[in-house]
């Protein structure tokens, strides 16, 4: 389901979400890059319940969001999803508050959109191979969790964690709507096939992160892949909700 | 198989734990700190244990008609299928309440950055279309 492809991507306003979990020393530098892009793109960062100054940082240079309580990425993402819906964008762009995602790469997404659209498009640092490639066993978890996305859904995706992703209109109607809050970039990824949504990958390169660590490591990586595989086979077992893509489109 | 009557101490002891959790509980009740559901669910904690010690017989009857052999067994059953209903419950109400929370806070962010980009229009980002 492609329906947003008539909008020129290429000229369009996009909005440029930037999550945020105690990124005062990131962020500002996030904003600068996102600024440089031109007039085409506004950012909206989402600070996530930080305990440091993101808040503050961020909105002296940039419209910003603060959630009282820390809702994790999938609530800060769709806090941002909701605000593009609701502000008439036709297309937003995640990209992390850590400085991993290069805000150059975002017009490599609306370029390729604008050959070939899809209402997600995924920035994947693994097509390519190139520029920070992060760690063998987040890797290889990836490719399982890719792996699994094809066995379920036909599509496989060599980068399902990645944050760095573009939608359309419509993927910002149904992620307004419903979003998974825990892990939810993979989880994401097969809500949007179950419900018909088109899913494609873009090679990019990303960085190493400037500033903060990664939630998920030691035994968590088990639980998290445990937790990831369980909903996305629940997705597949979903019944396809009507009701859900109506109130969506609404 | 013997059919003991119960103890008039254990009558005792079991009707005084029945009577003041029941009280205890209708009292949250009424004080709004539970609903019903959670009366009747909690209330069985106390129900269940008096009732096989009021009425043995009927314990045992009820434990032959099951096929249990032993009564207490029929009521650590029934216990737990009580409890289990009762945490049943309280699972989707709390995974209910975490979404409307979170609903909350989203919206809560949102229009508290609408209020601030209508006092400061100039800060306002590009429109989409």
């Amino acid at each position: 389901m492609v329906s947003s492809n008539e909008v020129n991507v290429l000229e369009a306003p996009v909005l440029v979400m930037v999550p945020c979990y105690n990124e005062s020393g990131a962020v500002a530098g996030v904003l600068r890059d996102v600024h440089e892009l031109g007039d085409h793109h506004a950012s909206l960062v989402i600070d996530d319940g930080s305990s440091d100054d993101t808040f503050g940082v961020a909105s002296q240079l940039s419209p910003a969001v603060r959630l009282v309580d820390n809702l994790g990425i999938g609530g800060a993402v769709q806090t941002a999803i909701k605000y593009a819906h609701r502000e008439g964008y036709g297309f937003c762009v995640q990209i992390d508050g850590d400085g991993q995602h290069p805000a150059g790469e975002l017009a490599t997404l609306r370029r390729a959109y604008a050959e070939e659209p899809a209402n997600i498009l995924i920035g994947s640092r693994y097509i390519e191979d190139e520029g920070f490639q992060s760690s063998a066993a987040r890797r290889l978890g990836s490719r399982i969790i890719g792996a699994w996305l094809g066995l379920l859904f036909g599509q496989r995706i060599t980068d399902s964690t990645s944050g760095l992703r573009l939608m359309d209109a419509d993927a910002i109607r149904f992620f307004a709507h419903a979003y998974p809050y825990d892990f939810p970039e993979p989880i994401s990824i097969a809500w949007a096939l179950r419900h018909g949504l088109t899913v494609r990958e873009v090679p990019v390169r990303m960085r190493e992160r400037h500033h903060g660590s990664s939630s998920i490591t030691g035994p968590k990586t088990i639980a998290y892949m445990i937790r990831v595989m369980g909903y996305i086979a629940l997705a597949r077992l979903e019944r396809v909700q009507e009701n859900r893509m109506r109130r969506a489109r609404l | 198989m013997i059919q003991p009557d119960p103890q008039p101490e254990t009558l005792i002891v079991i009707g005084i734990f029945l009577v003041s959790y029941i009280l205890l509980l209708v009292r949250k009740t009424l004080q709004a700190k539970l609903d019903l559901y959670d009366l009747f669910h909690l209330s069985m904690v106390a129900v269940l244990p008096a009732a096989f010690v009021f009425f043995p017989r009927l314990a045992y009857a009820a434990s032959d008609l099951t096929g249990v052999a032993f009564p207490f067994v029929l009521l650590y059953g029934s216990l737990f299928l009580v409890v289990f209903i009762f945490m049943h419950r309280l699972s989707v109400q709390n995974h209910r309440l975490q979404q409307r929370t979170r609903v909350l806070v989203q919206e809560l962010g949102l229009l508290r950055e609408e209020m601030l980009r209508t006092k400061d229009p100039v800060s306002a980002p590009a429109r989409g279309e």
